[in-house]
């Protein structure tokens, strides 16, 4: 609440997704004017170091994702991604965003009325002189400001032209290792961005640490990651599966069953799964963990139908889990579904006929199908650029506007010098995404990000049903992680917080 | 009729265990069975079976007739690698091994480099049976049917025509069936191409329970070999009959109870156990058993 009480000069704005433009944009302006300041500052000061930062030589991003084998879905995305981002910053473009002590949003549901109301102080009580009128109506608010894609005032990166050394991991860790090493050592990059599976990132992140190589991880993952020299900018599970479940229980009922793939990424989920039902009157009557080997679910499905919860968990990582709901909906399955990782990101609902994944509810923080005009502007930059792409996934948007805060922190530092860029990143940076506005906090370097509730259709057509304007990543602050006081270099799992058996 | 729908939908869930194993299984068959050429390419030719389908399922081909044409089109594939490639390495096992595994990484990039990461999905056809708490998909029951067919026909092609014993002759002989007049070099492309067929075949069937991506041939590669190992070579149809039957009932009763990763371990350990016991496979037990019965009598 504090972050949104510094804005109390602001009037909630409200927009149904229908009406574009209403009388209260003028709230969204104010709102605007603040971030702008944020961005002259941005652009200003680099201005006046530039003359020390031209020795004309390129601006490197070390780049590693899978183009090919198993994970080349989704690295291919992430690669054209980068491709954007570096094309635009060449082009002297930005997105809207600078160092920032917070941010904030607006509210989720509300109700509107035709005109603002007047408040008026008597006495101990807050009273409302005029009401506005009849409330008109209820929506899902959204922005609907189409502006954050702003010049930059700089060519590139202080002048100098970014370059993209972009290598293919090819799914295969032990040459993530190698190719990490050929980045730093021989191509000197100044800035690394990499990592789908979790198990990539922990491979070559000892190599980052070995070398201060300034890092970010783009991806959604487990979360735990504390290391100085990493910046995680993809949600984490508890902006992720706690609204899930949440609405689950609420709108279906407390029985949940999860199934999910088995190894680190699938049971620390699962285990936050388990950790938080309890707390909202949820039960889980059933897990079950699922080698990434297994691409024939008829055993599953009918466990699954045995134990009749009320909603499924699925946590299905790879193309052979995959075919779990094509074959769960040839069955006959019809369970309402929840994910933090299916359809967000391997765009299940566009590859597989409908109703396969009718039902499937997952708290995204970005998926193709977000409902704002910033998004539908973001999308139209990438098919201009990419025309043969089916889809833009939760991770590739991540990697788009992590490239964009990489070069404003380095604008704002007037250098490249990796220490210095990332103590501009840990001033704490705001960044107006295609998904929402992003926060990088600065104590745990994970983002707090703009969640919304994606449901499929019958006919795999997309809705949202709920927002959280700004969820924290809350889990490493619990445990006292502070990287600016105390750098540190591991991952914390959720065996060392008490709060994983407290109610379960 | 709790248990009624029970025993149902394990015998179901049995059926779909072994008609996964056999289908997976059936096109290295006869090129690992017949030939001795270990084909780790086994998984890219399903993988383009399951491709050929989609694309003429797109074109708007029936899908049993995307079936047919993946079998003549992977069966051609097979024909033309055995001609210019594999017939260079016969006798020479772990060359062959290297080499069908080079063509593996050809295929699945290569295909990654044309189609993209994935096309689109080919729906399910029929619908599912209610039995009880349970469901059935009628294409599982369906899949189960073709493959006991399948198996049928093989054992006819090869205990029955002339192919199958110019085909058994040069597997057991080759300088010998050369002498009697037999054409080994075309018995040789014949099978690699039957072979390769079915395994598009079989790739085709179990594309609309799979995503159709360029690595989806891997995930068929295993059980394949471990069906076609632990059926053995004394008989390989019989063989592979054999050890997708008793692989699934082992699998089956724990999966259901315990969960599909311990049902995973339940199989590789059978697997790992039968091998011991029966070092040349179920099919050479299936023999001595048959030759020690026709001895007593």
């Amino acid at each position: 609440m504090s972050k949104r009480d510094s804005q109390a000069d602001v009037p909630q704005g409200a927009t149904t997704p229908t009406t574009e433009d209403t009388g209260f944009s003028i709230g969204r302006r104010d709102f605007l004017t603040g971030t702008a300041a944020a961005v002259s500052a941005a652009t200003v000061l680099p201005n006046l170091k530039k003359a020390k930062a031209q020795d004309g030589s390129p601006v490197k991003i070390g780049f590693i994702e899978d183009e090919s084998g198993n994970l080349s879905v989704y690295g291919i995305q992430k690669l054209h991604a980068a491709q954007l981002a570096v094309k635009e910053i060449n082009e002297g473009k930005t997105l809207k965003g600078g160092a920032n002590i917070g941010t904030g949003g607006y509210g989720p549901l509300a109700s509107y009325a035709a005109n603002a109301p007047t408040i008026s102080k008597e006495g101990v009580a807050l009273d409302i002189v005029n009401a506005g009128g009849e409330m008109s109506g209820d929506a899902t608010v959204f922005v609907e400001d189409d502006d954050v894609f702003v010049d930059s005032g700089d060519q590139g990166i202080l002048g100098r032209e970014v370059d993209l050394v972009s290598v293919d991991g090819q799914s295969n860790n032990a040459l993530w290792q190698q190719l990490t090493r050929r980045l730093i050592q021989e191509d000197e990059v100044d800035v690394l961005v990499a990592g789908f599976a979790s198990a990539e990132r922990e491979a070559i992140r000892p190599i980052v640490d070995q070398f201060n190589q300034l890092y970010f991880y783009t991806n959604q993952y487990e979360g735990g990651v504390a290391d100085a020299n990493t910046f995680c900018t993809g949600p984490v599970c508890e902006q992720q599966v706690i609204p899930v479940v949440q609405y689950m229980v609420e709108k279906f009922g407390p029985r949940c069953y999860t199934i999910a793939a088995d190894y680190n990424f699938g049971q620390l989920t699962a285990a936050w799964t388990k950790a938080f039902a309890p707390l909202v009157g949820g039960e889980i009557i059933g897990e079950e963990f699922i080698p990434l080997s297994v691409s024939e679910f008829s055993q599953v499905i009918a466990r699954i139908q045995q134990a009749k919860p009320d909603w499924v968990m699925t946590l299905l990582v790879g193309q052979n889990h995959h075919n779990y709901y094509p074959q769960a909906a040839a069955a006959g399955l019809s369970y309402p579904m929840a994910s933090t990782v299916n359809m967000a990101q391997g765009y299940e609902h566009k590859r597989f006929p409908p109703p396969s994944l009718n039902q499937m509810h997952n708290a995204i923080q970005y998926q193709l199908e977000v409902p704002t005009a910033r998004n539908r502007a973001f999308v139209k930059r990438w098919m201009d650029m990419f025309p043969e792409d089916e889809y833009i996934g939760e991770m590739a948007q991540n990697t788009y506007f992590t490239v964009h805060m990489y070069a404003q922190a380095a604008r704002l530092a007037g250098t490249t010098d990796q220490e210095t860029v990332k103590r501009a990143l840990e001033l704490g940076w705001a960044i107006e995404a295609p998904e929402g506005a992003v926060f990088l906090e600065p104590g745990t370097h994970h983002c707090a990000h703009y969640i919304r509730l994606a449901v499929c259709d019958e006919n795999h057509d997309v809705f949202f049903v709920r927002e959280w304007p700004m969820i924290q990543a809350w889990w490493l602050q619990r445990l006292g992680v502070n990287l600016v006081r105390n750098p540190e270099y591991k991952q914390y799992v959720p065996d060392e917080d008490p709060f994983f058996s407290m109610f379960g | 009729m709790e248990e009624f729908s029970l025993v149902i939908s394990v015998a179901y869930q049995f059926g779909t265990n072994a008609a996964f194993l056999l289908l997976c299984a059936l096109g290295l068959i006869v090129i690992l069975g017949m030939m001795n050429i270990i084909n780790l390419a086994h998984g890219e030719l399903m993988m383009m079976g399951a491709y050929t389908a989609s694309l003429s399922y797109q074109a708007g081909l029936p899908f049993p007739l995307c079936v047919a044409v993946s079998f003549l089109v992977v069966g051609f594939v097979g024909a033309v690698f055995e001609r210019l490639v594999v017939r260079r390495f016969y006798g020479r096992e772990l060359s062959a091994l290297v080499v069908t595994w080079g063509i593996s990484l050809l295929l699945s990039q290569g295909t990654l480099m044309v189609f993209g990461p994935f096309l689109p999905s080919i729906p399910i056809p029929g619908g599912s049976l209610d039995v009880g708490a349970y469901s059935l998909s009628v294409y599982w029951l369906i899949l189960i049917a073709v493959s006991i067919a399948v198996v049928v026909a093989l054992a006819w092609l090869y205990n029955r025509t002339t192919f199958g014993l110019h085909a058994r002759a040069t597997m057991q002989d080759a300088a010998m069936a050369r002498a009697l007049g037999v054409n080994t070099g075309r018995i040789y492309m014949l099978t690699f191409s039957l072979g390769a067929g079915l395994a598009g075949f079989s790739g085709a069937l179990l594309a609309p329970t799979a995503s159709i991506m360029p690595f989806m041939g891997q995930q068929f590669v295993a059980p394949a070999f471990i069906t076609v190992v632990v059926g053995g070579a004394a008989n390989v149809i019989a063989g592979a009959v054999g050890s997708s039957v008793l692989l699934s009932l082992v699998r089956t009763p724990v999966g259901f109870y315990l969960g599909a990763f311990l049902g995973l371990v339940a199989l590789l350990l059978a697997a790992l156990i039968i091998i011991r016991l029966m070092p040349n496979g179920v099919s050479a037990a299936l023999q001595r058993w048959s030759d020690r019965r026709a001895q007593s009598h």
